[in-house]
Protein backbone atom coordinates (compact mmCIF):
# COMPACT_ATOMS: atom_id res chain seq x y z
CA UNK A 1 0.00 0.00 0.00
CA UNK A 2 3.06 2.29 0.19
CA UNK A 3 3.78 4.16 -3.01
CA UNK A 4 7.37 5.33 -3.62
CA UNK A 5 6.14 8.89 -4.17
CA UNK A 6 4.23 8.91 -0.89
CA UNK A 7 7.26 7.40 0.82
CA UNK A 8 9.54 10.24 -0.25
CA UNK A 9 6.93 12.86 0.51
CA UNK A 10 6.11 11.57 3.95
CA UNK A 11 9.01 13.06 5.95
CA UNK A 12 8.40 16.43 4.30
CA UNK A 13 4.69 16.24 5.05
CA UNK A 14 5.35 15.14 8.59
CA UNK A 15 7.72 18.07 9.17
CA UNK A 16 5.21 20.45 7.65
CA UNK A 17 2.40 19.12 9.81
CA UNK A 18 4.47 19.47 12.95
CA UNK A 19 5.21 23.11 12.22
CA UNK A 20 1.76 24.01 10.94
CA UNK A 21 -0.47 21.99 13.25
CA UNK A 22 -2.14 24.86 15.17
CA UNK A 23 -2.85 26.81 12.00
CA UNK A 24 -4.00 23.72 10.13
CA UNK A 25 -6.34 22.68 12.90
CA UNK A 26 -8.10 26.02 12.71
CA UNK A 27 -8.48 26.01 8.97
CA UNK A 28 -9.96 22.53 8.44
CA UNK A 29 -11.18 19.73 10.74
CA UNK A 30 -8.65 16.92 11.13
CA UNK A 31 -9.45 13.95 8.89
CA UNK A 32 -10.16 10.70 10.79
CA UNK A 33 -7.23 8.84 9.22
CA UNK A 34 -4.69 10.92 7.32
CA UNK A 35 -4.04 9.31 3.96
CA UNK A 36 -0.34 8.92 4.46
CA UNK A 37 0.88 5.70 5.94
CA UNK A 38 4.49 5.78 4.96
CA UNK A 39 7.67 4.84 6.72
CA UNK A 40 6.55 6.77 9.80
CA UNK A 41 5.49 3.35 11.07
CA UNK A 42 6.55 -0.18 10.16
CA UNK A 43 4.99 -3.08 12.07
CA UNK A 44 4.96 -6.85 11.72
CA UNK A 45 3.48 -9.89 13.46
CA UNK A 46 5.63 -12.62 14.98
CA UNK A 47 3.52 -15.17 13.08
CA UNK A 48 0.66 -14.81 10.62
CA UNK A 49 -0.89 -18.14 11.58
CA UNK A 50 -1.72 -19.51 15.01
CA UNK A 51 -1.76 -23.30 14.77
CA UNK A 52 -4.24 -25.00 17.11
CA UNK A 53 -3.06 -28.58 17.67
CA UNK A 54 -3.82 -31.13 20.40
CA UNK A 55 -1.35 -29.50 22.78
CA UNK A 56 -2.60 -25.92 22.21
CA UNK A 57 -3.21 -24.16 25.50
CA UNK A 58 -3.32 -20.55 24.38
CA UNK A 59 -0.60 -18.40 22.84
CA UNK A 60 0.87 -14.91 22.84
CA UNK A 61 0.94 -13.10 19.51
CA UNK A 62 4.03 -10.91 19.16
CA UNK A 63 3.46 -7.55 17.46
CA UNK A 64 6.60 -5.52 16.81
CA UNK A 65 7.82 -2.62 14.72
CA UNK A 66 9.63 0.68 14.53
CA UNK A 67 8.76 4.34 14.10
CA UNK A 68 10.67 7.19 12.48
CA UNK A 69 10.48 9.44 15.54
CA UNK A 70 11.08 8.86 19.20
CA UNK A 71 8.35 7.13 21.16
CA UNK A 72 7.58 8.25 24.69
CA UNK A 73 5.62 10.65 26.83
CA UNK A 74 6.93 13.69 24.96
CA UNK A 75 6.90 12.11 21.52
CA UNK A 76 4.82 9.69 19.48
CA UNK A 77 2.73 6.84 20.82
CA UNK A 78 1.73 3.47 19.41
CA UNK A 79 -1.69 1.85 19.92
CA UNK A 80 -2.25 -1.82 18.99
CA UNK A 81 -5.74 -3.21 18.47
CA UNK A 82 -6.52 -6.92 17.87
CA UNK A 83 -9.94 -7.96 16.58
CA UNK A 84 -11.43 -11.44 16.04
CA UNK A 85 -14.14 -12.60 13.64
CA UNK A 86 -17.60 -11.15 14.47
CA UNK A 87 -20.34 -13.40 15.88
CA UNK A 88 -23.88 -12.80 17.14
CA UNK A 89 -24.11 -13.25 20.91
CA UNK A 90 -27.07 -13.62 23.27
CA UNK A 91 -26.75 -12.43 26.88
CA UNK A 92 -29.36 -13.77 29.30
CA UNK A 93 -30.23 -12.50 32.75
CA UNK A 94 -31.15 -15.03 35.43
CA UNK A 95 -34.24 -14.16 37.42
CA UNK A 96 -35.90 -15.71 40.44
CA UNK A 97 -39.09 -17.63 39.69
CA UNK A 98 -40.87 -19.50 42.52
CA UNK A 99 -37.57 -19.57 44.41
CA UNK A 100 -35.65 -21.02 41.45
CA UNK A 101 -33.12 -19.21 39.29
CA UNK A 102 -34.24 -19.41 35.69
CA UNK A 103 -33.21 -17.73 32.44
CA UNK A 104 -35.11 -14.48 32.15
CA UNK A 105 -34.89 -11.64 29.64
CA UNK A 106 -32.20 -11.78 26.99
CA UNK A 107 -30.43 -9.35 24.69
CA UNK A 108 -29.02 -10.20 21.29
CA UNK A 109 -25.93 -8.35 20.10
CA UNK A 110 -24.91 -8.49 16.47
CA UNK A 111 -21.40 -8.68 15.03
CA UNK A 112 -19.64 -8.91 18.38
CA UNK A 113 -15.90 -9.41 17.85
CA UNK A 114 -15.07 -12.83 19.21
CA UNK A 115 -11.68 -11.49 20.29
CA UNK A 116 -10.63 -8.00 21.33
CA UNK A 117 -7.38 -6.66 22.70
CA UNK A 118 -5.94 -3.17 23.08
CA UNK A 119 -2.40 -2.27 24.11
CA UNK A 120 -0.62 1.08 23.94
CA UNK A 121 2.54 2.86 25.03
CA UNK A 122 0.40 5.10 27.28
CA UNK A 123 -3.26 5.01 28.44
CA UNK A 124 -5.36 5.38 25.29
CA UNK A 125 -7.86 7.71 26.95
CA UNK A 126 -5.10 10.33 27.29
CA UNK A 127 -3.84 9.92 23.73
CA UNK A 128 -6.93 10.42 21.58
CA UNK A 129 -10.18 12.35 21.67
CA UNK A 130 -13.35 10.38 22.38
CA UNK A 131 -14.58 10.75 18.79
CA UNK A 132 -11.42 9.16 17.41
CA UNK A 133 -11.51 6.37 20.01
CA UNK A 134 -15.14 5.68 19.20
CA UNK A 135 -14.42 5.56 15.48
CA UNK A 136 -11.54 3.09 15.92
CA UNK A 137 -13.24 1.16 18.76
CA UNK A 138 -10.30 1.81 21.10
CA UNK A 139 -11.45 0.69 24.54
CA UNK A 140 -14.15 -1.75 25.61
CA UNK A 141 -16.60 1.08 26.42
CA UNK A 142 -16.17 2.40 22.87
CA UNK A 143 -16.54 -1.10 21.42
CA UNK A 144 -19.80 -1.88 23.22
CA UNK A 145 -21.22 1.60 22.57
CA UNK A 146 -21.06 0.83 18.85
CA UNK A 147 -22.56 -2.68 19.00
CA UNK A 148 -25.94 -3.22 17.35
CA UNK A 149 -28.44 -4.52 19.90
CA UNK A 150 -30.69 -3.46 22.79
CA UNK A 151 -29.64 -0.21 24.48
CA UNK A 152 -29.98 -1.56 28.06
CA UNK A 153 -26.62 -0.62 29.64
CA UNK A 154 -26.81 -3.53 32.11
CA UNK A 155 -26.67 -6.09 29.31
CA UNK A 156 -23.76 -4.26 27.67
CA UNK A 157 -21.87 -4.18 30.96
CA UNK A 158 -22.63 -7.89 31.48
CA UNK A 159 -21.31 -8.70 28.00
CA UNK A 160 -18.02 -6.94 28.81
CA UNK A 161 -17.74 -8.73 32.17
CA UNK A 162 -18.42 -12.16 30.67
CA UNK A 163 -16.02 -11.66 27.75
CA UNK A 164 -13.30 -10.36 30.06
CA UNK A 165 -13.93 -13.25 32.44
CA UNK A 166 -13.36 -15.73 29.61
CA UNK A 167 -10.14 -13.81 28.73
CA UNK A 168 -11.37 -13.29 25.16
CA UNK A 169 -11.51 -9.52 25.60
CA UNK A 170 -8.81 -7.51 27.27
CA UNK A 171 -7.93 -3.89 27.47
CA UNK A 172 -4.51 -2.38 28.20
CA UNK A 173 -3.48 -5.26 30.45
CA UNK A 174 0.19 -4.79 29.65
CA UNK A 175 1.69 -1.77 27.87
CA UNK A 176 3.50 -1.73 24.53
CA UNK A 177 7.18 -1.97 25.43
CA UNK A 178 9.60 0.48 23.84
CA UNK A 179 13.31 -0.13 23.42
CA UNK A 180 15.87 2.27 22.04
CA UNK A 181 13.25 4.97 21.62
CA UNK A 182 11.99 3.74 18.24
CA UNK A 183 11.46 -0.02 18.51
CA UNK A 184 8.26 -1.28 20.05
CA UNK A 185 6.76 -4.68 20.77
CA UNK A 186 3.70 -6.09 22.51
CA UNK A 187 2.22 -9.51 23.16
CA UNK A 188 -1.50 -10.02 22.63
CA UNK A 189 -2.73 -12.93 24.82
CA UNK A 190 -4.81 -15.52 22.93
CA UNK A 191 -6.61 -17.91 25.35
CA UNK A 192 -7.15 -21.60 24.54
CA UNK A 193 -10.86 -21.00 23.86
CA UNK A 194 -10.01 -18.75 20.89
CA UNK A 195 -12.19 -19.40 17.84
CA UNK A 196 -10.72 -20.27 14.47
CA UNK A 197 -10.99 -17.73 11.67
CA UNK A 198 -9.53 -14.50 10.30
CA UNK A 199 -8.17 -11.95 12.75
CA UNK A 200 -6.75 -8.50 12.24
CA UNK A 201 -4.23 -6.44 14.17
CA UNK A 202 -4.25 -2.66 13.65
CA UNK A 203 -1.16 -0.70 14.64
CA UNK A 204 -1.77 3.03 15.00
CA UNK A 205 0.82 5.77 15.34
CA UNK A 206 -0.52 8.65 17.43
CA UNK A 207 1.04 12.11 17.37
CA UNK A 208 -0.49 15.17 19.03
CA UNK A 209 -3.83 13.47 19.68
CA UNK A 210 -4.13 12.38 16.06
CA UNK A 211 -3.62 9.13 14.23
CA UNK A 212 -0.89 9.88 11.71
CA UNK A 213 -0.17 6.38 10.43
CA UNK A 214 -1.92 3.06 10.45
CA UNK A 215 -1.06 -0.47 9.45
CA UNK A 216 -3.36 -3.51 9.23
CA UNK A 217 -1.82 -6.93 9.79
CA UNK A 218 -4.09 -9.95 9.23
CA UNK A 219 -3.53 -13.34 10.83
CA UNK A 220 -5.42 -16.61 10.96
CA UNK A 221 -6.23 -19.05 13.75
CA UNK A 222 -6.34 -22.55 12.25
CA UNK A 223 -6.71 -26.06 13.54
CA UNK A 224 -3.88 -28.32 12.39
CA UNK A 225 -2.97 -32.01 12.55
CA UNK A 226 -5.23 -34.46 14.38
CA UNK A 227 -7.38 -31.65 15.81
CA UNK A 228 -8.17 -30.37 12.30
CA UNK A 229 -8.88 -33.86 10.95
CA UNK A 230 -11.24 -34.76 13.82
CA UNK A 231 -13.17 -31.51 13.52
CA UNK A 232 -13.40 -31.87 9.71
CA UNK A 233 -14.65 -35.46 9.81
CA UNK A 234 -17.17 -34.64 12.56
CA UNK A 235 -18.60 -31.89 10.37
CA UNK A 236 -18.48 -33.47 6.91
CA UNK A 237 -19.17 -37.15 7.73
CA UNK A 238 -21.26 -37.08 10.95
CA UNK A 239 -22.67 -40.60 10.49
CA UNK A 240 -19.27 -42.21 9.94
CA UNK A 241 -17.84 -40.10 12.80
CA UNK A 242 -20.62 -41.25 15.15
CA UNK A 243 -20.03 -44.90 14.23
CA UNK A 244 -16.29 -44.44 14.72
CA UNK A 245 -16.88 -42.91 18.17
CA UNK A 246 -19.07 -45.89 19.12
CA UNK A 247 -16.51 -48.39 17.82
CA UNK A 248 -13.61 -46.63 19.56
CA UNK A 249 -15.44 -46.41 22.88
CA UNK A 250 -16.54 -50.05 22.69
CA UNK A 251 -12.99 -51.11 21.76
CA UNK A 252 -11.52 -49.15 24.68
CA UNK A 253 -14.01 -50.81 27.02
CA UNK A 254 -13.22 -54.27 25.68
CA UNK A 255 -9.47 -53.62 25.81
CA UNK A 256 -9.76 -52.56 29.43
CA UNK A 257 -11.59 -55.71 30.43
CA UNK A 258 -8.99 -57.89 28.65
CA UNK A 259 -6.02 -56.11 30.24
CA UNK A 260 -7.53 -56.27 33.70
CA UNK A 261 -8.50 -59.93 33.46
CA UNK A 262 -4.88 -60.87 32.80
CA UNK A 263 -3.54 -58.50 35.41
CA UNK B 1 -0.76 -31.58 31.12
CA UNK B 2 -3.11 -29.55 28.92
CA UNK B 3 -4.81 -31.14 25.92
CA UNK B 4 -6.89 -29.33 23.29
CA UNK B 5 -10.36 -30.77 22.66
CA UNK B 6 -11.20 -30.39 18.96
CA UNK B 7 -15.01 -30.27 19.25
CA UNK B 8 -15.30 -28.45 22.59
CA UNK B 9 -12.70 -25.98 21.20
CA UNK B 10 -10.89 -25.55 24.48
CA UNK B 11 -7.90 -26.81 26.42
CA UNK B 12 -8.37 -28.95 29.53
CA UNK B 13 -5.96 -30.68 31.91
CA UNK B 14 -5.69 -34.31 30.74
CA UNK B 15 -4.98 -35.59 34.28
CA UNK B 16 -8.21 -34.02 35.56
CA UNK B 17 -10.17 -35.86 32.85
CA UNK B 18 -8.40 -39.14 33.64
CA UNK B 19 -9.27 -38.69 37.33
CA UNK B 20 -12.92 -37.96 36.62
CA UNK B 21 -13.03 -40.99 34.32
CA UNK B 22 -11.50 -43.22 36.99
CA UNK B 23 -13.93 -42.12 39.70
CA UNK B 24 -17.04 -42.37 37.56
CA UNK B 25 -15.87 -45.69 36.05
CA UNK B 26 -15.36 -47.15 39.53
CA UNK B 27 -18.92 -46.22 40.55
CA UNK B 28 -20.17 -47.55 37.23
CA UNK B 29 -18.64 -50.97 37.81
CA UNK B 30 -19.67 -51.05 41.46
CA UNK B 31 -23.32 -50.15 40.98
CA UNK B 32 -23.94 -51.25 37.40
CA UNK B 33 -24.87 -47.77 36.26
CA UNK B 34 -23.31 -45.91 33.35
CA UNK B 35 -22.51 -42.94 35.54
CA UNK B 36 -23.90 -40.41 33.07
CA UNK B 37 -25.96 -38.72 35.78
CA UNK B 38 -22.69 -37.96 37.58
CA UNK B 39 -20.40 -37.40 34.60
CA UNK B 40 -22.46 -34.86 32.66
CA UNK B 41 -22.86 -32.39 35.57
CA UNK B 42 -19.16 -32.83 36.43
CA UNK B 43 -18.06 -32.00 32.88
CA UNK B 44 -20.26 -28.91 32.82
CA UNK B 45 -18.78 -27.92 36.19
CA UNK B 46 -15.21 -27.91 34.78
CA UNK B 47 -16.33 -25.65 31.92
CA UNK B 48 -17.11 -28.04 29.04
CA UNK B 49 -20.01 -26.61 26.96
CA UNK B 50 -23.26 -28.41 27.91
CA UNK B 51 -24.03 -30.00 24.49
CA UNK B 52 -20.49 -31.43 24.29
CA UNK B 53 -20.74 -32.66 27.89
CA UNK B 54 -24.03 -34.48 27.22
CA UNK B 55 -22.94 -36.03 23.91
CA UNK B 56 -19.44 -37.05 25.00
CA UNK B 57 -20.81 -38.25 28.34
CA UNK B 58 -23.09 -40.65 26.47
CA UNK B 59 -20.14 -41.87 24.41
CA UNK B 60 -17.99 -42.43 27.53
CA UNK B 61 -20.92 -44.21 29.21
CA UNK B 62 -20.95 -46.61 26.26
CA UNK B 63 -17.29 -47.54 26.70
CA UNK B 64 -17.52 -47.86 30.47
CA UNK B 65 -20.66 -50.02 30.15
CA UNK B 66 -19.02 -52.36 27.62
CA UNK B 67 -16.19 -52.87 30.06
CA UNK B 68 -18.58 -53.52 32.96
CA UNK B 69 -20.86 -55.64 30.78
CA UNK B 70 -18.03 -58.00 29.83
CA UNK B 71 -17.03 -58.35 33.50
CA UNK B 72 -20.64 -59.12 34.50
CA UNK B 73 -21.20 -61.44 31.52
CA UNK B 74 -18.27 -63.61 32.65
CA UNK B 75 -19.86 -63.92 36.06
CA UNK B 76 -23.13 -65.00 34.39
CA UNK B 77 -25.02 -61.98 35.70
CA UNK B 78 -26.61 -60.79 32.44
CA UNK B 79 -30.23 -61.69 31.66
CA UNK B 80 -29.98 -61.12 27.88
CA UNK B 81 -33.66 -61.87 27.34
CA UNK B 82 -34.80 -59.23 29.83
CA UNK B 83 -32.17 -56.87 28.39
CA UNK B 84 -33.60 -57.23 24.86
CA UNK B 85 -37.17 -56.59 26.04
CA UNK B 86 -36.05 -53.45 27.89
CA UNK B 87 -33.90 -52.32 24.99
CA UNK B 88 -36.61 -52.49 22.31
CA UNK B 89 -38.95 -50.46 24.48
CA UNK B 90 -36.09 -48.16 25.50
CA UNK B 91 -35.20 -47.26 21.91
CA UNK B 92 -38.86 -46.45 21.18
CA UNK B 93 -38.96 -44.35 24.35
CA UNK B 94 -35.83 -42.39 23.48
CA UNK B 95 -37.33 -41.58 20.07
CA UNK B 96 -40.42 -40.17 21.82
CA UNK B 97 -38.22 -38.40 24.37
CA UNK B 98 -36.29 -36.62 21.61
CA UNK B 99 -39.59 -35.23 20.30
CA UNK B 100 -40.47 -34.02 23.80
CA UNK B 101 -37.03 -32.41 24.05
CA UNK B 102 -37.63 -30.49 20.82
CA UNK B 103 -41.04 -29.37 22.12
CA UNK B 104 -39.59 -28.16 25.44
CA UNK B 105 -36.86 -26.32 23.57
CA UNK B 106 -39.45 -24.53 21.45
CA UNK B 107 -41.26 -23.43 24.63
CA UNK B 108 -37.96 -22.02 25.99
CA UNK B 109 -36.60 -22.93 29.43
CA UNK B 110 -35.09 -26.24 28.35
CA UNK B 111 -32.32 -25.65 30.93
CA UNK B 112 -34.88 -25.35 33.72
CA UNK B 113 -36.81 -28.40 32.50
CA UNK B 114 -33.64 -30.53 32.42
CA UNK B 115 -32.55 -29.36 35.88
CA UNK B 116 -35.99 -29.98 37.36
CA UNK B 117 -36.12 -33.43 35.74
CA UNK B 118 -32.76 -34.22 37.34
CA UNK B 119 -33.80 -33.01 40.80
CA UNK B 120 -37.20 -34.72 40.79
CA UNK B 121 -36.12 -38.02 39.22
CA UNK B 122 -32.84 -38.36 41.11
CA UNK B 123 -34.44 -37.23 44.37
CA UNK B 124 -37.30 -39.71 44.11
CA UNK B 125 -35.17 -42.64 42.98
CA UNK B 126 -32.51 -41.95 45.59
CA UNK B 127 -34.99 -41.60 48.47
CA UNK B 128 -36.82 -44.80 47.51
CA UNK B 129 -33.59 -46.76 47.25
CA UNK B 130 -32.21 -45.57 50.57
CA UNK B 131 -35.48 -46.29 52.35
CA UNK B 132 -35.89 -49.77 50.92
CA UNK B 133 -32.30 -50.86 51.41
CA UNK B 134 -32.20 -49.59 55.02
CA UNK B 135 -35.33 -51.62 55.73
CA UNK B 136 -33.73 -54.69 54.18
CA UNK B 137 -30.58 -54.22 56.27
CA UNK B 138 -32.65 -53.86 59.47
CA UNK B 139 -34.66 -56.93 58.57
CA UNK B 140 -31.47 -58.94 58.10
CA UNK B 141 -30.03 -57.73 61.41
CA UNK B 142 -33.20 -58.89 63.18
CA UNK B 143 -32.90 -62.19 61.29
CA UNK B 144 -36.42 -61.98 59.93
CA UNK B 145 -37.23 -64.31 57.03
CA UNK B 146 -36.64 -62.45 53.73
CA UNK B 147 -39.41 -62.59 51.18
CA UNK B 148 -38.15 -63.49 47.71
CA UNK B 149 -40.69 -61.34 45.93
CA UNK B 150 -44.19 -60.10 46.43
CA UNK B 151 -47.13 -60.84 44.17
CA UNK B 152 -49.08 -57.84 42.95
CA UNK B 153 -51.46 -56.92 40.14
CA UNK B 154 -48.39 -56.76 37.87
CA UNK B 155 -48.27 -60.54 37.95
CA UNK B 156 -51.80 -60.92 36.64
CA UNK B 157 -51.03 -59.36 33.25
CA UNK B 158 -51.01 -61.44 30.02
CA UNK B 159 -48.07 -62.21 27.63
CA UNK B 160 -46.09 -64.03 30.26
CA UNK B 161 -42.50 -64.85 29.51
CA UNK B 162 -39.93 -66.91 31.38
CA UNK B 163 -36.71 -65.07 32.33
CA UNK B 164 -34.64 -68.01 33.46
CA UNK B 165 -31.56 -66.09 34.57
CA UNK B 166 -33.63 -63.86 36.85
CA UNK B 167 -35.80 -66.76 38.03
CA UNK B 168 -38.93 -64.86 36.96
CA UNK B 169 -42.09 -65.79 35.07
CA UNK B 170 -43.86 -62.48 34.42
CA UNK B 171 -45.73 -60.57 31.74
CA UNK B 172 -43.58 -58.61 29.23
CA UNK B 173 -45.81 -55.52 29.71
CA UNK B 174 -44.17 -54.15 32.91
CA UNK B 175 -40.59 -54.41 31.54
CA UNK B 176 -41.78 -52.82 28.28
CA UNK B 177 -43.35 -49.91 30.18
CA UNK B 178 -40.24 -49.45 32.30
CA UNK B 179 -37.95 -49.55 29.25
CA UNK B 180 -40.08 -46.99 27.41
CA UNK B 181 -40.36 -44.61 30.37
CA UNK B 182 -36.63 -44.71 31.01
CA UNK B 183 -35.97 -44.18 27.31
CA UNK B 184 -38.02 -40.96 27.45
CA UNK B 185 -36.28 -39.71 30.60
CA UNK B 186 -32.80 -40.66 29.43
CA UNK B 187 -33.05 -38.74 26.16
CA UNK B 188 -34.20 -35.60 28.00
CA UNK B 189 -31.58 -35.87 30.73
CA UNK B 190 -28.83 -37.06 28.39
CA UNK B 191 -27.98 -40.13 30.47
CA UNK B 192 -28.07 -43.88 29.89
CA UNK B 193 -30.67 -44.41 32.60
CA UNK B 194 -28.98 -47.19 34.56
CA UNK B 195 -29.54 -45.47 37.91
CA UNK B 196 -33.30 -45.57 37.25
CA UNK B 197 -33.26 -49.00 35.66
CA UNK B 198 -31.56 -50.81 38.54
CA UNK B 199 -34.16 -49.84 41.18
CA UNK B 200 -37.03 -50.32 38.71
CA UNK B 201 -35.91 -53.88 38.01
CA UNK B 202 -35.48 -54.66 41.70
CA UNK B 203 -38.65 -53.09 43.09
CA UNK B 204 -41.10 -53.27 40.18
CA UNK B 205 -40.05 -56.52 38.53
CA UNK B 206 -38.63 -58.28 41.60
CA UNK B 207 -35.37 -59.26 39.90
CA UNK B 208 -32.43 -60.35 42.09
CA UNK B 209 -29.75 -57.63 42.54
CA UNK B 210 -27.05 -59.82 40.95
CA UNK B 211 -28.75 -59.98 37.54
CA UNK B 212 -30.07 -56.38 37.62
CA UNK B 213 -26.57 -54.92 37.41
CA UNK B 214 -25.46 -56.97 34.42
CA UNK B 215 -28.81 -56.55 32.65
CA UNK B 216 -28.87 -52.80 33.22
CA UNK B 217 -25.35 -52.54 31.77
CA UNK B 218 -26.60 -54.47 28.73
CA UNK B 219 -29.40 -51.97 28.18
CA UNK B 220 -27.26 -48.89 28.93
CA UNK B 221 -24.61 -50.01 26.42
CA UNK B 222 -27.05 -50.01 23.54
CA UNK B 223 -29.01 -46.93 24.58
CA UNK B 224 -25.80 -44.88 24.91
CA UNK B 225 -24.62 -46.12 21.50
CA UNK B 226 -27.91 -44.86 20.07
CA UNK B 227 -27.57 -41.49 21.84
CA UNK B 228 -23.97 -41.12 20.60
CA UNK B 229 -25.02 -41.68 17.00
CA UNK B 230 -28.04 -39.33 17.26
CA UNK B 231 -25.89 -36.61 18.86
CA UNK B 232 -23.16 -36.98 16.22
CA UNK B 233 -25.79 -36.60 13.49
CA UNK B 234 -27.97 -33.87 14.99
CA UNK B 235 -25.70 -31.63 17.06
CA UNK B 236 -22.19 -32.73 16.02
CA UNK B 237 -21.00 -32.30 19.59
CA UNK B 238 -19.40 -35.68 20.36
CA UNK B 239 -15.77 -34.96 21.27
CA UNK B 240 -13.84 -38.17 20.69
CA UNK B 241 -10.67 -36.88 22.38
CA UNK B 242 -12.64 -36.03 25.52
CA UNK B 243 -14.35 -39.43 25.41
CA UNK B 244 -11.14 -41.41 25.05
CA UNK B 245 -9.44 -39.54 27.90
CA UNK B 246 -12.40 -40.18 30.19
CA UNK B 247 -12.47 -43.82 29.10
CA UNK B 248 -8.78 -44.39 29.78
CA UNK B 249 -9.50 -43.74 33.44
CA UNK B 250 -12.99 -45.18 33.21
CA UNK B 251 -12.24 -48.73 32.05
CA UNK B 252 -9.70 -49.23 34.81
CA UNK B 253 -12.13 -47.87 37.38
CA UNK B 254 -14.98 -50.06 36.13
CA UNK B 255 -12.92 -53.23 36.65
CA UNK B 256 -12.01 -52.32 40.23
CA UNK B 257 -15.62 -51.35 40.88
CA UNK B 258 -17.02 -54.62 39.51
CA UNK B 259 -14.56 -56.67 41.61
CA UNK B 260 -15.49 -54.70 44.71
CA UNK B 261 -19.22 -54.94 43.96
CA UNK B 262 -19.15 -58.72 44.32
CA UNK B 263 -17.84 -58.34 47.87
CA UNK B 264 -20.64 -56.04 48.98
CA UNK B 265 -24.10 -57.26 49.93
CA UNK B 266 -26.99 -56.28 47.63
CA UNK B 267 -28.69 -54.06 50.23
CA UNK B 268 -25.49 -52.21 51.02
CA UNK B 269 -24.74 -51.60 47.34
CA UNK B 270 -28.24 -50.23 46.88
CA UNK B 271 -28.04 -48.03 49.96
CA UNK B 272 -24.75 -46.53 48.76
CA UNK B 273 -26.06 -45.94 45.23
CA UNK B 274 -29.20 -44.38 46.69
CA UNK B 275 -27.12 -42.02 48.83
CA UNK B 276 -25.00 -41.03 45.85
CA UNK B 277 -28.07 -40.32 43.72
CA UNK B 278 -29.58 -38.24 46.54
CA UNK B 279 -26.34 -36.30 46.89
CA UNK B 280 -26.30 -35.39 43.19
CA UNK B 281 -29.97 -34.37 43.38
CA UNK B 282 -29.26 -32.15 46.40
CA UNK B 283 -26.30 -30.55 44.60
CA UNK B 284 -28.39 -29.76 41.53
CA UNK B 285 -31.24 -28.41 43.67
CA UNK B 286 -28.75 -26.14 45.42
CA UNK B 287 -27.66 -24.90 41.98
CA UNK B 288 -31.26 -23.90 41.23
CA UNK B 289 -31.88 -22.26 44.61
CA UNK B 290 -28.58 -20.53 45.41
CA UNK B 291 -27.97 -17.03 44.11
CA UNK B 292 -25.60 -17.44 41.13
CA UNK B 293 -22.20 -15.75 41.21
CA UNK B 294 -23.03 -14.00 37.95
CA UNK B 295 -26.58 -12.98 37.16
CA UNK B 296 -25.83 -13.02 33.47
CA UNK B 297 -24.74 -15.69 31.06
CA UNK B 298 -23.65 -15.58 27.48
CA UNK B 299 -24.18 -17.92 24.56
CA UNK B 300 -23.98 -17.99 20.79
CA UNK B 301 -27.09 -16.67 19.05
CA UNK B 302 -29.12 -19.41 17.40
Amino acid sequence: MTLPAAASLAPLLAAFLLLATPALAQREPPPPAPPFAGPALAAELGQDRIAVDTSFSGADLLVFGATDRLLGPAGDNVVILGLGPPRDVVVRRRVRWLGLWVNGPSARFQEVPNYYAVAATAPVAGLLEEAARRERRLGLDMLTARLAGPRDPLFRAALVDLKRGSRLWNEEESPVEVSGGRLFHARLPLPSTIATGDYIVQVLLVRNNRIVARQELPFRVDRVGATARIADVARSLPFAYGLACIALAAFAGWLGSVIFRRG
Amino acid sequence: MPVYLPIAEMSVDALLLLGIGLGVGWLSGLFGVGGGFLLTPLLILIGIPAPVAVASGANQTLGASVSGLIAQWRRGNVDARMGCVLLVAGLAGSGAGTQLFVLLKRLGQIDLAVSLFYVVVLGTVGALMVRESLRAIIRRRRALPARTHQHSWLHGLPFKMRFRQSRLYISVIPPMMIGFGIGVLSSIMGVGGGFMLVPAMIYLLGMPTTTTIGTSLFQVTFVSANVTLLQALQTGSVDVVLTLLLLTGGVAGAQFGAAMGTKLRGEETRALLGLLVLLVAAGLLWGLLATPASLYLMGPAT
